[in-house]
């Protein structure tokens, strides 16, 4: 009877979409027995992937991918007025995510690439993470995001306490596991600079990391380059192994 | 303590009987390198092996484990026990024993740790003695970790023509005796033929490290300025890889992993280390090592210097585990001499 | 041959596992600092010593290490008291709590101001910011036992006067003979009389004999460098300066390596340090 216990009423969580391939929803679905445990706290009442109604009265908004034009710009704002707590949910959300590339282009060169030979008006804007547009509570962050981050995540948020993804590198987790490092079998990997959190989902898989998750808060990126370079890489090839997730924070930086 | 001798052909005959009562992990081959893990046969145990990934302080100090389950809203934690299972560690070199025992010093200083103290309770240690330096990286010879001291409880060196057991603790001789794949050894003939082994041993191991034992501590002493440390700094990607593999490096994190329908939950605790940028920051937002470089040098430091402040002992055992899996090339061999010669230069 | 073929299950000493506290006093005591007073169940004492600190535990959110405010010497010894600024998730969720809930209490830890040493001297209190929610189990312990110190004076240094804490307390004591209380603030208000400037303003103000002060300063980290040297400046040597050092202990057991300084565990070789045992120790201030 002593126990600090508050009874917690059902929160409502709803799902949105802007410039992204929506599989970081598709993930949900795949949540099986976490999801129903999920689903005693939690009413989803905006859900594209699985549910047709729709609904603006909801406490938590996860929105993935990122926001490239205007009015995606201002619905995201809607989102916001309307959410007690708003969570990046996915790479795209989160850091621009592969979009960012297309700010290495102009418009044109990029409608050119993506398009070429089309002749209709194709508005192309310069995408960009969810932060930029309204305030972000928490980050989901992965291409995809992880299941059990996602759960880690919402029992933090249910708890009151929130949830921050962890600050240090991917390789924290992979060496825990005691996967055989890829460098040791002749394989490049963003490990070394990228947020952890996936419990190296990649690399445990015989896969090299992406950075899929962004670039930790103080990478060190001249000493990951040296690293790259000692392997075998081009300046260019390296460009391109930062530049697949994190263009968007990089060409930002460029411009500072 | 008495010794045994073994037939090589009858080594697979050997391990098969320790598995008969114990949970015999021995280094296993995984993808290019090797690991301590479960024999299922014995055919899998490699005796010819580098150093594994990581070191086998994982079965006393695991990655991640349970300090107790809670309901949430209380403050008791329940479950006050640790499942621990009757283990052999098998094959062990000398560098690894020497890690262990730096634990064991760390974990049973007051308070002792009783997670650490049950788990050592059920276990054996088999050594497996390395009779050629592992590879570039290994500084046994000069840390003095290459013959076996104390710390295990039988070990095995082969001689040649066949395994000499040393039985080295009374859990040891009850483990062996009555082993129908030993031979009784008398207790003179094994030592002659090991003092014999290890003299032929001696002339292949070389000193990679320039500065002697002796001189290790004073070296340190002198050098917590170095721009040594401003190298290594800018080398390093605080990937945490070097203490994660370093056999005596112990430091963990707490925290809490609530159940799904968020009634109650575990306490845990985890590896943690002191590579990683937020290590020495306190809630109020300062960071006490927030360079890289002051955070490498504390590495080298909890290995030379703190330890054998704290402990009267070096925690390096010269496994070269650290300059092995850094990507960045940040090599202590190469660190120390640096040092070394810098001490000279002055 | 062994035959122990099945796991056992140990029963292990309970060092992780907390004492259970009651809060039963809450007053907020600024914007963001909030005093608890806290029971520890069945009559237990956590007798604490001055700058001694404890390991605070709410479930599913976690551990942290919060200073004890109050002294041995109170007269209800089966509570103690911490004022906790909200900086974090920690003290955020320590925050939402109101008397009569629970609170796991580990501890106390560490190795408090060397109270002996201390008795028969002149003592200078330095509390810059938060410093002065340590130093005030010290403060009250020699207010406590006020006949076994010599003379007192108490220099506090804040942000801005709203920023205070513990002020009636400190304004009560200065009251007793021998007891003198200067206070000064980064940024006045228009009701304020006192001070304005960084806390080693005040030293040179302060009548120190060499021989028989101990100076003890709690503060952040940035204060320790210019306090000591105004400190030493008067001609006070180094084994007469005492300090509390903040760092972030996580086990409180000289394990999990976050405290480290150098070679020491804040946790069982601190948080208290003179001055002349930090010598050689770069990390310290």
């Amino acid at each position: 009877m002593s126990k600090n216990k508050k009874k917690k009423e059902k929160v409502r969580i709803a799902f949105f979409d802007f410039a992204d391939c929506e599989g970081c929803q598709l993930q949900v679905t795949y949540l099986n027995e976490a999801f129903l445990g999920v689903l005693e706290h939690c009413d989803i009442v905006n859900f594209r992937e699985a549910i047709s109604e729709r609904s603006d009265d909801y406490d938590i908004a996860f929105v993935e991918g990122s926001i490239t034009r205007e009015h995606d710009a201002e619905r995201l704002k809607e989102i916001r007025k309307n959410a007690k707590i708003l969570i990046a949910y996915g790479a795209c959300a989160c850091i621009g995510g592969i979009n960012g590339l297309r700010k290495k282009y102009t418009a044109d060169e990029a409608i050119n690439i993506v398009y070429a030979g089309r002749k209709d008006p194709i508005e192309a804007g310069e995408p960009k993470p969810v932060h930029d547009v309204v305030k972000v509570d928490h980050y989901i962050h992965g291409c995809p995001t992880s299941n059990d981050e996602l759960v880690e995540a919402l029992k933090g948020i249910l708890l009151g306490k929130g949830y921050t993804p962890p600050d240090y590198a991917v390789c924290v987790e992979c060496k825990l596991k005691e996967n055989v490092c890829l460098f040791e079998k002749g394989q490049v990997c963003m490990g070394p600079v990228t947020r952890a959190g996936c419990n190296s989902w990649c690399p445990s898989w015989g896969n090299t990391c992406y950075g899929c998750r962004g670039l930790l808060p103080n990478p060190a990126k001249e000493g990951q380059m040296d690293v790259l370079e000692k392997n075998g890489y081009t300046i260019n090839e390296l460009e391109q192994k930062f530049d697949l997730y994190n263009a968007c924070k990089l060409e930002a930086d460029k411009n500072e | 303590m008495r010794h045994y001798y073994l037939e090589k052909t009858s080594m697979g005959k050997f391990i098969e009987s320790l598995k008969e009562g114990y949970r015999v992990v021995a280094p296993i081959k995984k993808e290019n390198q090797f690991v301590f893990a479960k024999v299922e046969s014995a055919g899998e145990v490699e005796l010819e092996y580098l150093p594994t990934v990581l070191p086998p302080k994982k079965y006393l100090f695991p990655q991640k484990e349970k300090l107790g389950t809670f309901d949430m809203g209380d403050t008791k934690l329940t479950d006050t026990s640790v499942e621990v299972e009757p283990m052999i560690i098998f094959a062990a070199h000398t560098c690894d024993i020497e890690g262990l025992e730096c634990l064991d010093v760390v974990f049973n200083s007051d308070p002792a740790d009783p997670y650490y103290k049950a788990r050592k309770k059920s276990l054996l240690i088999i050594g497996f003695e390395c009779m050629v330096p592992c590879d570039e990286y290994a500084t046994c010879r000069t840390m003095d970790t290459h013959n076996p001291k104390a710390g295990y409880d039988v070990m095995i060196t082969d001689v040649g023509s066949k395994y000499v057991l040393h039985v080295n603790s009374k859990e040891g001789k009850d483990l062996l005796e009555g082993n129908s794949a030993l031979l009784d050894a008398g207790n003179g003939e094994a030592k002659t033929l090991l003092a014999k082994t290890r003299e032929e041993k001696l002339k292949r191991f070389d000193n990679k490290l320039k500065p002697e034992f002796s001189r290790l501590a004073r070296l340190f002493g002198d050098s917590y300025t170095s721009p040594v440390w401003d190298e290594v700094g800018e080398k390093c990607l605080s990937c945490g890889n070097c203490t994660a593999v370093c056999p005596t490096c112990y430091c963990l994190d707490m925290y809490d992993k609530v159940k799904l329908d968020t009634t109650g939950g575990e306490r845990k605790r985890v590896w943690d280390s002191c590579q990683l940028e937020e290590f020495a920051s306190v809630a109020g937002g300062e960071n006490f090592r927030e360079e890289r470089s002051s955070r490498q040098r504390h590495r080298y430091y909890r290995k030379f210097d703190y330890s054998v402040k704290k402990y009267h002992k070096f925690f390096c055992t010269g496994c070269g585990r650290c300059s092995r899996t850094c990507m960045a090339g940040i090599s202590l061999i190469e660190t120390v001499n640096s040092l070394d010669e810098e001490n000279e230069n002055v | 041959m062994c035959n122990c073929d099945k796991n056992k299950v140990v029963e292990v000493d309970a060092l992780y596992y907390p004492m259970e506290g009651t809060i039963v006093k809450v007053e907020q005591m600024t914007e963001y600092e909030k005093f608890f007073e806290i029971r520890l169940s069945d009559g237990k004492e956590l007798g604490n010593m001055p700058g001694q600190f404890v390991q605070l535990s709410m479930f599913g959110i976690g551990e942290a290490p919060i200073s004890v405010s109050s002294s041995p010497t109170k007269e209800d010894k089966t509570t103690f008291e911490i004022c906790v600024r909200k900086v974090g998730t920690f003290t955020n969720a320590l925050h939402a709590l109101g008397v009569g809930d629970k609170i796991g209490v580990r501890g106390p830890f560490g190795r408090g101001f060397p109270v002996d040493e201390l008795k028969g001297n002149d003592l200078l209190f330095i509390a810059g910011g938060l410093g002065i929610v340590p130093l005030r189990s010290l403060i009250r312990f020699v207010m406590d036992k006020r006949r076994d110190f010599g003379k007192v004076d108490i220099l506090l240094g804040c942000k801005e006067p709203k920023d205070r804490l513990f002020s009636n307390e400190i304004e009560e004591w200065a009251r007793l003979a021998d007891t003198n209380y200067t206070c000064t603030v980064d940024k006045s208000d228009p009701e304020w009389k006192g001070n304005v400037g960084v806390i080693t303003t005040l030293i040179p103000g302060v009548d120190i004999d060499v021989n028989r002060t101990y100076a003890v300063i709690v503060g952040p980290p940035i204060m320790y460098k210019f306090t000591i040297m105004s400190l030493m400046d008067k001609g006070l040597p180094k084994d007469r300066i005492i300090m509390l050092l903040e760092r972030r202990m996580k086990c409180g057991l000289g394990k999990c390596g976050h405290c480290q300084i150098n070679h020491k565990y804040v946790c069982q070789d601190g948080p208290t340090f003179r001055l002349d045992e930090l010598t050689g120790m770069g990390e310290a201030l």
